[in-house]
């Protein structure tokens, strides 16, 4: 029998005052709402400590048209396009069929404009929901689609709007795709985040050569998986900096695929880890990586799973 | 409480190869130890295969015939890429993870019991399932029409069942289908003998010609293929005012509905819709998906 995080209280940590059974999150755009892995038998929620929903805008969305995703050397590209049905939608028919005895959910708050992420955020505010992630990786309609997370001053601006929004836990999903990132954490902290998540996909490509068209039907798409690690990784040890005076947690993430990788992200100043992409092909690693993180703890004499937290030597 | 009812209706499985056998074509029929799937499959679900480890994502197949006494499926690829290239070197005693079964299935109407099953390439093997099952389900009485620009997976046989309205020149069966007392013609361009020169949609379109209005009534059509092919198949459909399923294919990730990657723009009461090929579909009302001109 695998160690299930419920029967084994290392795992547990408090994350901005929220009691996660384990360190394990489940990403956004990953697993839909919260209930579409349970389609898999022995898959469970309780054996994460969080579950972050799709990302949802205002007014619901379609999307992207096909292809959305597919597969690239250690990874995969995606541009769904956002589809989801509001958050209305998600507020009023989607929450209510969640079981909170079994996690804690993370709305994922996306936005065109500075003002519908303050008003999507104020909506999930009046929710049971157990704390909102802002994914400021959205372009931004009124500077020419810039995305808001690569520039430092808009990162700033949508993190102020949605901090006025809410008192929850107010985490922020930092973008790859720009030079400064401890830059941007720092700015964010200063506008009100409580969190990061770290970090949000890589732009990428792939070409059809034979019909000279790229195959993502949006042309381009976030990489995930197991190719971006490394960047993550460097990328939650430079935003760790920034965070470790103030105590600030931070979702490591990209490219995690067993209990090792989650560990290195944990060493390198993660409080929790992001599964996403890995779960596509094995749905239930999350026992799996608990089982090790928890072995890991044993071996090295650790109590908490929180004391390995930034615990990075650098040579 | 909430009623949940799609919990636990995938399972996850080692699944041992049984046999991996080549044909024509770069086609492979591939049967596998799979209990758990082979005991709740219904036709035109799929499973999605851990092809190699090397690779990030899973490869959606679907299901050409489950023995749930034998805990065994089968299943007819062509290898068209990495992943099925890699799922072409696996040799018996090795094992695969599976998740299935995955999808909503095929949903006759005991109203329409002549089930007109057009399968076209790697489209047959939903289409051989159900033909399985609608055999040993009275009132249905099926009949199918597959379509192969390769060599079929099998060997042609003269056909067994009489069916009217139809060319002479397509005089050959299908084996398996024969032997079960399921009618089925097979149409190529490729002048295999025996065979129907030209589409699948040509060929239905004798047989539905040939029927009276009473038993055209009674026809509801049943189709998975290339996309073309479906195209065709629903506009044949329409124009006979028969009730059609078809079965989609779309690049997929998850495969359990969590990504939203492998959508479908559907028309509904509502307006258009993205559906999920993997749990919304793969099977879909060919009206929702190909809209008429
Ligand atoms: C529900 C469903 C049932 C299917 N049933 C069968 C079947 O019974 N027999 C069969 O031969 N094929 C079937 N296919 C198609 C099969 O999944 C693809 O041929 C296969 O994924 C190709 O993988 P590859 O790595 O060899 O090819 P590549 O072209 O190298 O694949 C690259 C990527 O694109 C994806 N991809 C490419 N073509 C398709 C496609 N047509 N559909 C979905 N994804 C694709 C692959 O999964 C992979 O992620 C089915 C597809 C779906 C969605
Ligand atoms: C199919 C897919 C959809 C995603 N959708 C969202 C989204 O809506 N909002 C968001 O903040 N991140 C989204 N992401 C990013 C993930 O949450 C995660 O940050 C990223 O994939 C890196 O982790 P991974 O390598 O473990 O997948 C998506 C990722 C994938 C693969
Ligand atoms: S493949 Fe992820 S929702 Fe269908």
């Amino acid at each position: 029998m695998m160690t299930s995080p419920a029967t084994d209280p290392r795992l547990a940590i408090d994350f901005c005052g929220l009691a996660f059974a384990s360190p394990l999150v489940l990403l956004s755009g990953c697993v839909g709402f919260g209930e579409e892995y349970t389609r898999v038998r022995g898959f469970s929620n309780r054996d994460v400590g969080a579950v972050c929903l799709k990302g949802t805008t205002l007014a619901p969305r379609l999307g992207n048209q096909p292809h959305r995703v597919f597969e690239t050397p250690c990874g995969m590209l995606n541009a769904i396009g956002l589809q989801n049905p509001g958050v209305d939608h998600v507020v009023e028919r989607i929450l209510p069929g969640l079981d909170f005895a079994e996690t804690r959910f993370i709305a994922n708050v996306s936005g065109s404009t500075v003002e519908e992420y303050h008003e999507v955020t104020r909506r999930f505010d009046d929710s049971p929901i157990d704390a909102i992630e802002v994914n400021i990786s959205c372009p931004n309609v009124k500077e020419g689609g810039v995305a808001f997370g690569n520039d430092i001053a808009m990162s700033a601006q949508v993190v102020t709007a949605c901090r006025q929004a809410t008192r929850k836990p107010l985490i922020i999903k930092l973008s790859p795709n720009q030079t400064d990132i401890a830059g941007n954490a720092r700015a964010c902290l200063e506008a009100g985040a409580d969190a990061f998540s770290v970090i949000n996909t890589l732009m990428g490509m792939a070409i059809d050569s034979e019909r000279r068209r790229p195959v993502i039907g949006n042309n381009q798409g976030g990489l995930s998986g197991p190719a971006i690690k490394p960047i993550a990784l460097l990328k939650v040890h430079q935003v760790y900096q920034v965070c470790r005076p103030h105590g600030v947690p931070i979702i490591g993430q990209g490219g995690v695929e067993n209990g090792r990788d989650a560990l290195e992200f944990l060493i390198a100043g993660a409080s929790a880890v992001g599964i996403g992409t890995a779960l596509f092909y094995d749905p239930l690693l999350c026992r799996e990586i608990n089982a090790t993180i928890a072995d890991y703890l044993t071996r090295h004499g650790l109590e908490r799973v929180a004391d390995l937290t930034g615990t990075l030597c650098l040579n | 409480m909430t009623d949940r009812p799609h919990r636990d209706t995938i399972a996850l499985e080692d699944a041992r190869v049984l046999s991996q056998d080549a044909y024509p074509g770069d086609q492979r029929i591939l049967r596998l130890a799979a209990p758990a799937c082979a005991r709740d499959a219904r036709p035109g679900q799929f499973v999605h295969l851990r092809c190699d480890p090397r690779l990030a994502l899973r490869r959606p197949l679907s299901i050409m015939r489950a023995d749930p006494d034998a805990g065994s499926i089968e299943l007819l690829y062509k290898v068209v890429g990495e992943g099925t290239r890699l799922l072409a070197t696996r040799r018996p005693g090795e094992t695969l993870s599976l998740l299935g079964p995955i999808g909503q299935p095929f949903a006759p109407h005991a109203e329409r019991p002549r089930a007109l099953l057009i399968g076209g390439g790697v489209g047959l093997p939903p289409m051989v399932f159900l033909a399985d099952a609608l055999r040993r389900a009275p009132p249905w009485r099926p009949f199918a029409i597959l379509g192969s620009e390769v060599p079929f997976p099998f060997d042609l046989q003269p056909a067994r069942h009489p069916i009217a309205g139809l060319p002479a020149e397509a005089s050959a069966a299908m084996p398996l289908l024969d032997d079960w007392g399921v009618p089925n013609r097979l149409a190529s361009r490729q002048g295999y003998p025996g065979c129907f020169s030209g589409y699948v949609t040509d060929l239905a379109e004798h047989w539905l010609a040939a029927l009276d209005e009473a038993a055209r009534a009674e026809v509801e059509v049943f189709a998975c293929g290339p996309h073309p092919m479906l195209a065709a198949v629903a506009d044949l459909a329409r124009r006979w005012g028969l009730p059609c399923q078809v079965s989609l294919e779309e690049y997929m990730a998850c495969g359990v509905g969590g990504c939203a990657g492998c959508v479908v723009e559907v028309r509904t009461p509502d307006g258009p819709a993205m559906k999920r090929v993997c749990v919304d579909g793969p099977v879909f009302a060919a009206e929702q998906v190909f809209f008429a001109a």
